[in-house]
This record gives structure tokens, C-alpha cells and sequence, in this order.
């Protein structure tokens, strides 16, 4: 039943790669419009089939997104993300930075569409009440 | 039957991990949630009434020590017990140990039980401690354990990947270098059997000392320099500091700087955003070299060289009596360490075994060797499989971001526990405590199905069977009893100046089916210059039905018209615009519209109910379609093809009525006349799509053996390899298209062949040339005479020196200035077509 997708590093790398590109876009302004290309690039890895694979004869086509969990809430119960507690408190968390934002496949097979969490988001959180200090 | 233990487990300080033999290998068990990851923190929490395991409780470590415990093995078999605020109760590192046992069980994907498994200790361990770890194993419902050292256990994963090297009579050193702990072993063989005779060890020292000596050396004094900063690293270390979430930011770059120095001669760490004492924001790269790395961690791994050569005098040793120095751990895949202790030691080093699985591979190994002997077994605290009913409530289908579900549970309820994960990877309760009534905030994706799996577990972490497992929650769009499309749209391309072009592509937008709402994006060419303040159109148009249907037999849903007047400047033919089409829960379809690289943006929305015929170009359309019944009509005939001319002549007085209609109709006709006419028209067209689809696909079956046979000649000729396969692999593709009754499938095979044709010909000077002398026939049409007049004496000079890159050049920019009606003629359009590419 379970389903082990094998991603190449390679292609997370691009992809937090961009995410990176996204973020200094957001943060310096983007006088060249470049958000749009990296819009498109985006738009080609979450396209259905950019890679394919089969498991126990049934084919499946992934693609890969990838999801910003800035400001977010957080508990120990989240499995999508891994935290590093900042502050004394930890309760009310909220994510304050993100190192490596979340990656998921959407896989497409004959049963219909699905997501897994590929890679887990590297974020900081912080107890809503310290946060802006 | 295989009667032998198997299972092999590496219960770390800091990481542990588990793996089984079969049929001759090893495998590593992965973590269930995260992808990819083979070891589980050795950290349990205890938090909000769950019991928290591995990564989840390693978070929680340092912030709240009451109630979360890790580096608890180096208190196996002291008096030493953990408070644990929470539970108000303190537990063992027994107990403690147990649960991470546990909890490595639910990583074994066979859905195996295993009762015997092998576990590994330190070098370092004495009786006490070793019978601790025997008991801790017992408590996770292992009935037997057998216990391994962990020098050995790495030694046999080595032995068993390099099984031409002889170890007989020989003696090595097991350096484990991992994350937090350090030890170092002398191992042997003594009549035949592995045997530690020294060790020693330091347990507060590995590779996330690595982390934070470059955070504080390197980073923090650049940092200093760059800005004002009182007491910056005070600041940064304290959890009520002010910069103390840069701490846990900075932890992660230095990691990856660290890990990237393993491969790279030099790393960088980019800190954004940090703004210092006197308000100033600070944006850095700070570049690590190597070098500057090493000189770092060289006292830490200098005093680790020091431990393996007090083994070494101890035992009266010298370095050419030993074989090599085995690395295990993570931090040994730092090259200066390997580099530093063979240096020092003179000892070579061996990298031969994956340093952060061997543990956990050696003792599975060895595992494989020992026969279950279940007569060690613990106290059986039996569960009563079965009789457990679970009765819940819970939405199915929901718009909320969390779900309230509840159960009510009958049955022995002692020493149970459950558990619930998303299946997505992105959710999981923890182990809680089994109640008659349990209830549950479980957190939901957006827009899609959240499946939930809840197991129940006895006290040995073993899943009972129940009657219940699973959970399903819909959320969001699927709630709306999932609203479908009923037939493709698509849009319609190539459409030519008058919309006449015969076989116009139709690119698939929203696939019948597709949930709504959706939204797709396509980049397309324009397939006509449009001049600025003209009143020339391009058009967009999307059609709804099946995306192999011509584009007239399809019902046109909407058009959204960019005419010269909306222009800031002229667009160019070939030029691209992003297209975006969302398309609504309603089925309402906006479509935004932007030209590249900075043009204008324009929207448009059409819906259904809204559907967009504008009067002027339904009567156009009914006239075009009129003329192309005729033409068809006196092509069957000429054929002698009887049978589609006679139904195409039942065509014509259908549309002639639509004709008379359509002109009738008033430019500001607001009644739904004009829809009647548009799906009247629609349906004739269908008709007669239907009657001369075989024609086309005739047609171009042999236009396509026409191409290929040039095509081939022309790849014999002057073609590369890239070009002989290109088109190899299209030959190969020949059985789906030429069999196929889509005339789009051949056209694309016709257009591939083009392609590797012009790839050709545009290099080739005779073509070139003709190309060229082709052009200046055309002189006087051509668009702009002054620069033509310029390009063709240019033209002229590079055809004598023979420079035909330029000329390729020229030939392109002449090309352009062709007027549109002139570009698209027969003889013309090798030429233009070029262009386009």
C-alpha cells in the first residue's frame, strides 16, 4: 500500500533553489518582472508527469510544489515541518522564518490524485506572544 | 521456515536506528513520515497529554526540559531517573529507551511483529548498563534480546561489503565520530571470533559541535564587524536573548555550510535581513573556505587522535600493527578528519561503510546469525485482539482548516494506545493513551481528500486489530458533492487572419472531469503581427467538446479580442503571450491576458450564461462555412466520392437559411437569436467535420510520406547525428500516427519533420542563397524600404565573402519586413516558417 516516491536530490535542490529566488524577488522588488519567470519554472515542476514511475504494476505520474509556511501555526503534532524553537515559550507557536519550505509531490494514478510530503519545511517558530520582539 | 533473529537495531545516544536482513542484504528501515530518513532522534516528550518520539520531541528538547528527555543512554543502568514535569511522575532510562524501541517498530513497513531482535551497546558499557538495555528492549515487547557492541557490529557491516579482504589474524580501531558522542574501540580477532580489547570514548563531543564552532568563530565575529552588536552571542544563546532566533537560523546554515565543505573547497553562508543595536538592516554572505574550517575543528578532532593513541600505548601497539582505522559516524564524512587522525595516528583510514547506517547494518547482520530462542521470554501481557469496538463521529466532508473528530471505545482498554497520522506525511497524533472516549483537532488540507490512518497499539507498540482504521475527510471543493466539467475546453491556435486556416489546433485547456474551480496556464505565439493603433484583432477563443474535434465543431464558450487600439506598441508575429484561464466553481471562465516581456495586460470573462457571439462574426462564420461546403462539395464530386458529396449537398440549404438568418440579425440584437444561430451553425459544422475528417487525414497521411522521404534525403545529405536520430525517432513513432484518425497527431509529425528539415537547410549555403535571391525579388512589397534597401547590399556582401551566418541573419530580418498576406503563401512559407522557430 505504501508508496515510497524516489525524488533526485538534484531536482529539490532546484526547486528550494527557487524558492530562494522567490523570496529575494519578494524582499529587494522585482523591477525586471522576474517573478513571472519564475512563475513558469514553478508551473513545470508541479506539471503532472514531470517525472513518472510505477509501483507494483500501476503507473503514476508526480509532480512536485512547493508550499511557504511563513506564519503558520505550529505544534508538536505537525509532521510537515521541522522546528527549531526560538524564545522560552512553547505554546501559541507560530513559524517566523523559513529555512527550507515544504515540498510535495501530487502524484496522479489511477485511483485519482494524491499528496505526500516530500520534503519536510526547516522553519523557526516562536510563541505568538514574543513574536515582533 | 527462517528461524534466525534478523532484526538488528542501533539504539543511539543521539540517533537510533533499525534495519533487517533478507535473502543475503541488509535493508534500513525508513521512517515512516519523513521521506528518505533512516535514523529517529533518540528524544521522548511528553506533551498535552502525547507521547511525542524522535524528530517531534527533539524540537521541543531544549525548550521545555521538564517534560522532553534525550541523551538518556548515558544514564542506562544508573539510579538516575528523569523528572517529567507534565506527568508529574518520573521516568527511567529504561523506560525511556523503551519507548524509542518502540517507536522504531512502527518504521518496519512488512508489517512484521519481530519478538527477537539484536540490539547494540557501547564499547564502553559495563554488565549493569548492558542488562539495563536488555531490560529496556524486554519492556518494548521484545522477547529476546540479544546484545552486540557497537565496534563489532560496525566491523561486520565492513566485513560483510568487502568480502575479499581477510581480516584473519588481524587488528583494526572502530573510530565512531556521530553526532553528539565519540568513541573508539580496538577490535580483534581472537580464535576466529571479533573481540574489543580497549576502548574510550568522550560523550559530549561530535559533529553538532562542528555547527555551532562556525557559528560562533566565524559568523558571529563577522557579524560584529559589519554592525553594532552588544554582547552578540549572549544575545543570540540565551532563550530570553534578543538575536535568539538568529541562533537557530544561523545553526542551520553552518550545518549546510559544513555538509557542502565535505564536497566543496569552499562554502557561504547568506544571512539576510539582521538588523543590529543601532537599526541598521545587514544583508551578508559570509564565505567559509575549507581551510578556515579545518583550523576550526582541529582541536576537537586533534583530541579525539589523542584518545586512539592512548588505546595504542595502553596496548603496546604500534601503527603498522594495525590494519586501518574504520570511520563510523556522521561527522567522519568531514575530509579533514579522515585526513587529520591518519595524519596523526599513521594509521590508513577506511571509509568503506556508510558511516551513519553501519550500527544499525552490522547488528542486522549479525542478527541474521542468531536463531530465535524465545525460552528468554519476558512476562506475555496478551492483548485480546478483536474484541475492541470503535464507534466515531466525524464530518466526512468539510470547509474548515481542522476537523473535530470523536469515538467511544468498548472493550479492555488497559495498556492501549493509539495513534493517528495523515497520510500525506504532514500529520501524526503521537502515541496516546486508549480511553472509552477519545477525541481528536485533526488538521486538514486544503481542496483535497485528507486520509487519516488510526491504529491502535498494545503496550509493546504492536498494532492490535480492530474493527476501524481509517479516516476520511473531504475538504474544501470535494464538499460540494465535486463539481466536474462536463466536456474539454480548449483554445483555439493558429487561427489565421480570417479564422479559415483548415486544420487549426485546438491545446487542451481543462480536461472533461477537471474539479472545479481550476485554472491553466499556456504560453502561445501570436500568429499575426498587430500593429499599434490599427484595427487588426488577435483573438482568443476557447471552444468547448472534445479537444480531437475540429475547432468548429466545437461550441465556442467565449472570445477575447486585443485589437491594435489596446496596444502600447507593435506586436510582432511569433511574439509570445501567457495566457491564464480560471475557470470558477460556476464555470465561469476569466482569461487574463499578458504580452511579453512588459507589454499591457488585458482580462476578459466569459460564462456560459454570458456566452460571447458577437453578431458581425457569426455572420462571417456562416458565410465561411458556406463556402467551405462548396468547396468540399466539388472536391467529393471530382473524386467521385457520391456519397459524402450527396450528404454535403443536404448541408448547403441548411446553412444558406443560416446565412439569410444571420444577416437579419441587428448589430445590437439582444434576445438569445443569436445563440440559437451560433448552435445551429456549430452543428452543420460538426457535420461536416465529420464527412471530410477522413479527406483531411488522407491528405495528410500522404503529405507526411511526402516530407519524410525529402526529409530523409536532405538527413543523408547534409544531416548530423543529433538530426539522424531526431528523425529515427520519429519513423520509430510512425504506428501512432498513421494508423491514428486524428488529423493532429499527423500534422504534429509533419511539423517535427519540417523542423529537422529547416534545422538543416538554414546551415546550407545553396539554400541560403536561394533563400536571399528569393528576397530580393520581393523588394518592392517589402515593409520598410530604406532598411531593405540597407539589408540587401549587406545581403550582397556576406553571399561573396561567403560569410552565411550573416546571411542567415539577413535573410531572417527581410523576412520580417514581408508583409503578413505575402508570408503566408505556398512559396513563401518554407522561408517564413523558418523565421517562426
Amino acid at each position: 500500500m505504501e508508496m515510497r516516491l524516489q525524488i533526485p536530490k538534484s531536482i529539490i535542490t532546484a526547486i528550494n533553489q527557487l524558492y530562494e529566488l522567490e523570496q529575494k524577488l519578494k524582499k529587494h522588488g522585482d523591477p525586471n518582472n522576474l517573478q513571472r519567470n519564475v512563475e513558469k519554472m514553478k508551473d513545470a515542476f508541479a506539471e503532472e508527469g514531470l517525472m513518472m514511475g510505477a509501483s507494483g504494476g500501476a503507473q503514476y505520474r508526480i509532480g512536485l510544489a512547493y508550499e511557504d509556511p511563513m506564519g503558520q501555526s505550529f505544534k508538536e503534532t505537525r509532521t510537515d515541518l521541522e522546528a527549531s524553537i526560538s524564545g522560552s515559550g512553547t505554546e501559541n507557536l507560530v513559524v517566523v522564518e523559513v529555512i527550507k519550505p515544504i515540498i510535495r509531490a501530487v502524484v496522479r494514478d489511477s485511483q485519482g490524485t494524491f499528496s505526500k510530503v516530500i520534503q519536510q519545511g526547516i522553519v523557526i517558530v516562536e510563541s505568538q506572544k514574543e513574536k515582533g520582539l | 521456515m527462517n528461524n534466525m533473529i534478523n532484526f538488528g537495531i542501533d539504539l543511539g545516544t543521539t540517533n537510533s536506528l533499525i534495519a533487517k536482513f533478507t535473502k543475503g542484504t541488509v535493508e534500513v528501515f525508513q521512517d515512516p513520515i519523513r521521506q528518505g530518513i533512516e535514523v529517529l532522534p533518540s528524544v521522548v516528550g511528553f506533551r498535552n497529554d502525547r507521547i511525542l518520539v524522535g524528530a517531534k520531541a527533539k524540537e521541543y528538547l531544549e525548550k521545555d526540559f521538564q517534560s522532553v528527555v534525550g541523551r538518556f543512554k548515558l544514564f542506562m543502568g544508573t539510579t538516575r531517573s528523569f523528572k517529567i514535569k507534565s506527568l508529574g511522575q518520573s521516568k527511567t532510562p529504561i523506560e525511556l529507551s523503551a519507548f524509542v524501541l518502540k517507536e522504531l517498530k512502527r518504521f518496519i513497513h512488512t508489517g512484521e511483529t519481530p519478538e527477537a531482535v539484536v540490539i547494540t551497546i557501547p564499547a564502553s558499557f559495563d554488565m549493569t548498563q548492558a542488562n539495563a538495555t536488555k531490560e529496556a528492549g524486554q519492556a518494548a515487547g521484545f522477547k529476546q534480546v540479544v546484545l552486540l557492541n557497537e565496534p563489532i557490529a560496525a566491523s561486520l557491516a565492513y566485513a560483510n561489503k568487502e568480502k575479499d579482504v581477510d581480516l584473519k589474524n588481524s587488528q583494526w580501531i572502530v573510530y565512531d565520530l556521530g553526532g553528539g558522542t565519540f568513541d573508539v574501540a580496538l577490535v580483534k580477532i581472537v580464535a576466529g571470533e571479533l573481540k574489543i580489547l580497549d576502548n574510550e570514548g568522550n560523550n559530549y563531543l561530535g559533529g553538532s559541535n562542528f555547527d555551532e564552532l562556525i557559528v560562533k568563530r566565524i559568523v558571529v565575529p563577522h557579524l560584529e564587524r559589519k554592525g553594532h552588536f552588544t554582547e552578540l552571542l549572549t544575545q543570540m544563546t540565551s532563550e530570553t536573548g534578543k538575536y535568539n532566533r538568529l541562533w537557530y537560523r544561523l545553526l542551520a546554515r553552518a550545518e549546510a555550510a559544513k555538509i557542502a565543505l565535505s564536497t566543496e573547497t569552499s562554502a557561504e553562508i547568506e544571512i539576510e535581513g539582521v538588523t543590529d543595536d543601532e537599526g541598521k538592516k545587514l544583508d551578508l554572505t559570509i564565505a567559509i573556505t575549507r581551510s578556515e574550517y579545518e583550523v576550526l575543528i582541529k582541536e576537537d578532532v586533534d583530541s579525539t587522535a589523542e584518545m586512539l593513541k592512548k588505546i595504542l600505548t595502553r596496548n603496546s601497539l604500534r601503527p603498522q600493527d594495525l590494519k586501518f582505522v574504520l570511520m563510523v559516524g556522521g561527522a567522519t564524512y568531514t575530509p579533514y578528519v579522515r585526513k587529520r587522525i591518519e595524519e596523526l595516528v599513521g594509521i590508513p583510514v577506511n571509509t568503506g561503510i556508510n558511516p551513519t547506517n553501519a550500527i544499525a547494518v552490522g547488528a542486522a547482520y549479525f542478527a541474521a546469525t542468531k536463531e530465535i530462542n524465545l525460552a528468554e521470554k519476558a512476562d506475555d501481557i496478551s492483548t485480546q485482539p478483536g474484541t475492541l469496538k470503535i464507534r466515531c463521529t466525524y464530518n466526512r466532508a468539510s470547509m474548515e482548516r481542522e476537523e473535530w473528530f470523536a469515538a467511544r471505545v468498548d472493550g479492555e482498554l488497559k495498556d492501549l494506545f493509539y495513534h493517528i497520522t495523515r497520510e500525506d506525511g504532514a500529520y501524526d497524533s503521537g502515541l496516546k493513551k486508549l480511553t472509552a472516549r477519545i477525541d481528536e483537532d485533526l488538521p486538514l488540507r486544503e481542496d483535497t481528500y485528507n486520509l487519516f490512518t488510526f491504529t491502535v497499539y498494545d503496550s509493546h507498540n504492536n498494532p492490535v486489530v480492530t474493527d476501524f482504521n481509517s479516516i476520511q475527510i473531504a475538504q474544501g471543493k470535494y464538499s460540494v458533492a465535486g463539481q466536474m466539467l462536463p466536456a474539454d475546453l480548449s483554445l483555439v491556435l493558429d487561427l489565421d487572419d480570417d479564422g479559415s486556416k483548415m486544420d487549426t489546433k485546438l491545446l487542451t485547456l481543462f480536461t472533461k472531469n477537471s474539479v472545479l474551480p481550476a485554472t491553466a496556464k499556456k504560453t502561445v505565439q501570436v500568429t499575426k503581427a498587430l500593429i499599434r493603433g490599427s484595427d487588426d484583432e488577435v483573438r482568443i477563443i476557447v471552444v468547448e467538446g472534445p479537444t480531437e474535434n475540429h475547432f468548429t465543431a466545437n461550441k465556442k464558450v467565449g472570445l477575447l479580442g486585443i485589437s491594435g487600439k489596446q496596444l502600447q506598441r507593435d506586436l510582432l508575429r511569433g511574439r509570445e503571450i501567457d495566457l491564464t484561464f480560471d475557470l470558477s466553481e460556476s464555470r465561469d471562465l476569466t482569461v487574463h491576458v499578458y504580452v511579453n516581456p512588459s507589454g499591457p495586460e488585458f482580462s476578459g470573462s466569459y460564462s456560459p450564461t454570458f456566452r460571447d457571439v458577437p453578431v458581425e462574426l457569426l455572420a462571417e462564420e456562416v458565410r465561411m462555412l458556406d463556402g467551405e461546403i462548396e468547396k468540399e462539395k466539388a472536391e467529393a464530386m471530382a473524386n467521385e466520392n457520391f456519397e459524402v458529396a450527396e450528404k454535403l449537398e443536404k448541408l448547403s440549404p441548411l446553412v444558406q437559411e443560416l446565412e439569410g438568418e444571420a444577416m437579419l440579425l441587428r448589430l445590437d440584437n439582444v434576445t438569445a437569436d443569436r445563440y440559437k444561430l451560433e448552435d445551429r451553425k456549430r452543428k452543420i459544422a460538426q457535420e461536416l467535420d465529420q464527412l471530410t475528417s477522413g479527406k483531411r487525414v488522407d491528405r495528410l497521411r500522404n503529405e507526411y510520406q511526402a516530407a519524410k522521404t525529402e526529409v530523409t534525403g536532405i538527413v543523408t545529405e547534409s544531416g548530423n547525428d543529433h538530426e539522424r536520430r531526431q528523425l529515427n525517432e520519429i519513423i520509430a513513432q510512425e504506428h501512432t500516427f498513421l494508423n491514428s484518425t486524428s488529423p493532429r497527431k499527423l500534422q504534429g509529425a509533419i511539423d517535427q519533420l519540417h523542423q529537422v528539415r529547416f534545422q538543416i537547410l538554414r546551415r546550407t549555403p545553396a539554400f541560403l542563397q536561394g533563400w536571399f535571391q528569393h528576397l530580393c525579388g520581393k523588394r518592392e512589397t517589402l515593409n520598410d524600404q530604406l532598411q531593405a534597401k540597407v539589408l540587401i547590399e549587406a545581403g550582397s556582401r556576406h553571399l561573396v565573402a561567403e560569410d552565411y551566418d550573416k546571411l542567415l541573419e539577413v535573410n531572417m530580418r527581410l523576412t520580417s519586413l514581408l508583409p503578413e498576406k505575402e508570408k503566408v503563401t505556398p512559396e513563401m512559407q518554407p522561408f517564413t516558417r523558418i523565421t517562426a522557430q
